[in-house]
């Protein structure tokens, strides 16, 4: 079978001023920890052949997204979008992108950022592994196919540690494993002339409206609350010398510097 | 807010582009500007991602983009390095274009590719030093001898001459025949007669190697000719339309860049114990610079889409290129005021704006040459 990736992306919101962002086409990107994803798919297939698939869940906006990364180089972009949808949380979100991989067509890798810049949890690329049953590596900082194995080294803490993992599997990608390539104009063009995003609602999905969005979502975001933090400022006085080594004293004693 | 005459495909191209310029050219940006140096590491990368073939058909080379996405790149070029800006848009307008509108298959096949493909630099030879503003008035030579031209022309202020090698020289191919005399003929560097002069010493666009080109009894095949003998003015008028389309988006990309920094800048900076964003007289300066930017774009986009639905756009091109960059320079002038004597500092970005911008009312026609081609548009 010839190598398959799916990378799964999201349309994230660039500004919420009020802890309310506009899902605006101007007020939303590819979500810039899933630019190394499709970096390191895009080596991959370089090296084994095989196609990318770029998955997205999210309003129509999304679609910019899924462009880019057509652009980037994919071969397939999936848009699922249905209004049932709306409020999904993560475990939802998993759930459906779990559905979508499945329809999606046998694979060998299934990728994610580690994490997305507006809702910053972590958890959808773990919770779709969980819900597909397939093995998971997080943080990924390299990865390769030898004749037997897939090789994943991740870095934990001072360490680097050497999986070897079984496919399908799931991995995330350290946002600074690999920087993401340019895109050429004509990527661009191409991917907006003879590009195509197939798009998929629930009922593709076989997903029931009461298990998705909203109403299957068990968690809520119920609140926010801007932090305050509340700033000093501490006037030094006398020469530079004992100005140095007050600042010093009072760093040492705030834990900032070893004193 | 959603902009007209821009599609989803233009926004992803803004994007795209604009994190490559932020990412290779701004953090040299101001150092090729101080070193007046040509930053070929970044034009090779340009090169490859199709930035000096942007609206070439992608057979020749090119990218297959529309003017709105030519324009597009030029303003976020130039946000970041306006001597980079200045660069594709002379190259991509006035050397590679008149080569598609006007060459022959022939001549688009043996010009085009390495040109769109950034591999070969273009440029525009039109001005000398006693014809600017009046091009019928030039003195160089191209005339016929068997298979051959014999060129002799002394070219001044040539955009790219320091790099260029593919050059549009305008030339009387019959000395005799006034305006209608003038042709272009595509001169190559690299032979003895083809001579290269100093770089200009500029106040702005330093990075980009405005040099003299000189040509003495340079033998250039007939087969170089571009369009017919005696359609020189024509061909440089043609071309000069689409680039005033560059050079407003150009202008446009200096006066957003200076609008963010004053934006930043007056948010930043406290003076009498508040930002100085507080104060009502900045507050007056800061919409005055964002009214001017969104005006501009509104005509650089308008005139590129008029040019892109098939409709005559020399007056929609003529307006945006003297209202952007008039709107330029106030914007760069209100950055630096913003900026106080930090402004008038080469450790600010803003103090480089506001040289860039100047020349913007200068090249590719002046302000007041396109105040005639206005008035002559709307009073017939």
């Amino acid at each position: 079978m010839a190598f398959h990736a799916i990378v799964c992306i999201k349309s994230v919101i660039r500004a919420a001023p009020d802890g309310v962002g506009l899902r605006t086409p101007d007020n939303s990107e590819l979500n810039p920890f899933d630019r190394p994803v499709l970096e390191a798919a895009l080596r991959v297939k370089e090296a084994e052949g095989g196609t990318l698939t770029a998955l997205s869940m999210g309003p129509d906006v999304s679609k910019d997204a899924l462009a880019e990364a057509l652009a980037m180089g994919a071969d397939r972009a999936v848009l699922i979008s249905d209004p049932a949808l709306a409020g999904s949380d993560t475990l939802v979100t998993a759930r459906v992108l779990a559905a979508a991989v499945a329809r999606a067509g046998a694979f060998d890798l299934l990728l994610f950022g580690i994490r997305s810049s507006d809702s910053d949890t972590g958890q959808v690329g773990p919770q779709t592994a969980a819900l597909l049953s397939i093995p998971f590596v997080g943080g990924v900082k390299r990865l390769h196919k030898t004749d037997t194995a897939w090789e994943i080294h991740r870095k934990m803490d001072e360490w680097e540690e050497l999986w070897h993992v079984t496919t399908p599997a799931a991995l995330t990608i350290h946002p600074g494993a690999y920087p993401p390539r340019p895109i050429a104009l004509r990527g661009v063009a191409e991917a907006f002339d003879s590009g195509e995003i197939e798009t998929w609602g629930a009922a593709d999905l076989g997903l029931e409206a009461d298990h998705v969005g909203q109403a299957g979502s068990p968690t809520r975001v119920t609140g926010m609350e801007m932090i305050q933090r509340e700033r000093k400022c501490l006037m030094l006085e006398g020469e530079p010398q004992s100005q140095v080594d007050a600042l010093i004293d009072h760093l040492g004693r705030l834990g900032a510097v070893e004193s | 807010m959603t902009e007209p005459f821009l599609n989803s495909k233009h926004r992803v191209l803004r994007r795209t582009v604009r994190a490559f310029c932020e990412q290779e050219l701004g953090p040299i940006a101001a150092e090729i500007d101080r070193e007046a140096r040509f930053p070929w590491e970044v034009v090779e990368k340009m090169g490859r991602l199709g930035y000096f073939g942007i609206q070439a058909p992608t057979e020749l080379g090119g990218a297959g983009l529309d003017t709105v996405s030519y324009a597009i790149v030029i303003e976020e070029v130039s946000r970041v390095s306006a001597s980079m800006g200045l660069c594709l848009s002379v190259h991509n307008s006035v050397a590679l274009y008149p080569i598609l509108m006007f060459g022959s298959v022939e001549q688009q096949r043996q010009w085009a590719p390495p040109l769109a493909k950034g591999e070969k630099i273009g440029a525009f030879c039109l001005t000398e030093p006693n014809a600017g503003s009046d091009p019928g008035s030039i003195t160089a030579t191209a005339l016929p001898d068997g298979d051959h031209f014999v060129v002799n022309a002394g070219k001044v202020l040539v955009t790219n001459g320091g790099v260029a090698d593919i050059c549009l020289i305008f030339a009387r191919t019959d000395p005799q025949a006034g305006r209608k005399g003038i042709s272009v003929v595509v001169a190559e560097r690299g032979v003895p007669e083809f001579v290269v002069g100093d770089l200009e010493d500029l106040c702005g666009m330093r990075a980009n190697p405005v040099s003299s080109i000189r040509l003495v009894d340079c033998r250039v095949p007939k087969g170089n000719l571009l369009g017919t003998q005696g359609q020189g003015l024509a061909i440089g008028l043609a071309a000069l339309d689409t680039g005033r389309i560059g050079i407003a988006a150009q202008a446009l990309g200096i006066a957003q860049a200076s609008l963010e920094e004053g934006v930043r800048y007056a948010r930043q900076r406290r003076q009498f114990g508040v930002p100085l964003s507080k104060h009502q007289a900045i507050q007056m300066m800061i919409a005055d610079m964002a009214t001017q930017v969104d005006a501009a774009r509104m005509m650089v986009y308008r005139a590129a889409f008029v040019k892109d639905s098939g409709e005559p756009f020399s007056l929609a091109a003529a307006q945006a290129k003297l209202f952007a960059s008039e709107a330029a320079c106030a914007v760069t002038d209100l950055a630096v005021q913003i900026h106080g004597g930090y402004g008038y500092s080469k450790a600010y970005a803003v103090e480089r704006y506001y040289r860039d911008a100047r020349v913007t009312r200068i090249y590719e026609g002046t302000s007041e040459i396109h105040r005639m081609v206005i008035a002559g548009e709307v009073l017939g």
